[in-house]
């Protein structure tokens, strides 16, 4: 009997030697979708990882590297897409399964997303208002079951991560030296 | 067990608060679900529309990777 194709589950370890990988190679990108908002704090689950990265056949070149490093097999066919920026590539021939998106709908550029990034501790993800704009332009059925869940996520990620606020007067005191 | 859309709404809350306090190793143990009958196959796709389209006739629509119906004008 042929034994089942069994792969570790993609755990802590994994997610660093991947970002690592990448941040040795100097590879941009950007974590993204369900992923993203789990490692934000999202109480969900997803099968594989969203990586956006720039349309930039350096770049590619980099993420390329630093992929075939981890074990991924990339043939010519998807070594070829991904320096021509095509807008989605599927990679399921690795240790485990990564979409690297170029051209995510509902988010305007890379460099606009990458200003909005977060990061947790070594992760770059894109902002949870990206994560859900991608989400509600792609008007996948799955997606909008998750719309109104994520927000909620957002409302709460927001509240817990909030800076403190402060009043147009305590910002004109603080410039001009003075106590509010 | 929650009886209105509130209840259930302000118990996800609660959730979501409890997942931000644990540590990034417990989020992605329980977050990345692995299944047993994996492809080994790269794919690509000039555009998000190509991807959209291939998605919606070769996946099983209870995955959910069809378009959602466009909602109704009122």
């Amino acid at each position: 009997m042929d034994e089942p194709n069994r792969q570790p589950k993609f755990e802590l370890a994994q997610a660093r030697e991947l970002a690592e990988a990448l941040a040795q190679h100097g590879a941009d990108y950007l974590f993204l979708g369900k992923a993203g908002a789990i490692l934000l704090g999202y109480p969900g689950t997803t099968l594989d990882l969203d990586l956006f990265a720039p349309k930039d056949a350096d770049n590619a070149r980099r993420c390329i590297d630093a992929l075939r490093k981890l074990g991924f097999h990339l043939d010519e066919e998807t070594e070829k897409a991904l320096l021509t920026g095509k807008d989605f590539v599927q990679i399921k021939d690795g240790p485990f399964d990564v979409d690297i998106i170029h051209a995510p709908d509902g988010i305007e550029s890379f460099s606009a997303a990458k200003a909005r990034r977060v990061m947790e501790d070594i992760f770059p993800i894109a902002s949870l208002r990206d994560i859900i704009a991608s989400k509600k332009a792609s008007n996948r059925r799955k997606d909008l079951v998750d719309m109104e869940l994520l927000e909620e996520f957002a409302r709460e990620y927001a509240a817990m991560n909030a800076k403190p606020l402060s009043s147009a007067f305590d910002q004109a005191m603080k410039r001009s030296g003075g106590d509010a | 067990m929650p009886q209105t859309d509130e209840e259930t709404l302000s118990l996800w809350r609660e959730q979501c608060r409890r997942q931000m306090k644990r540590p990034l190793s417990a989020r992605l143990k329980y977050g990345f679900v692995r299944v047993s009958n994996r492809e080994h196959v790269n794919r690509s796709f000039a555009t998000m529309s190509d991807y959209r389209a291939w998605c919606e006739q070769h996946q099983p629509s209870y995955l959910g990777y069809g378009r959602a119906q466009p909602t109704a004008q009122v």
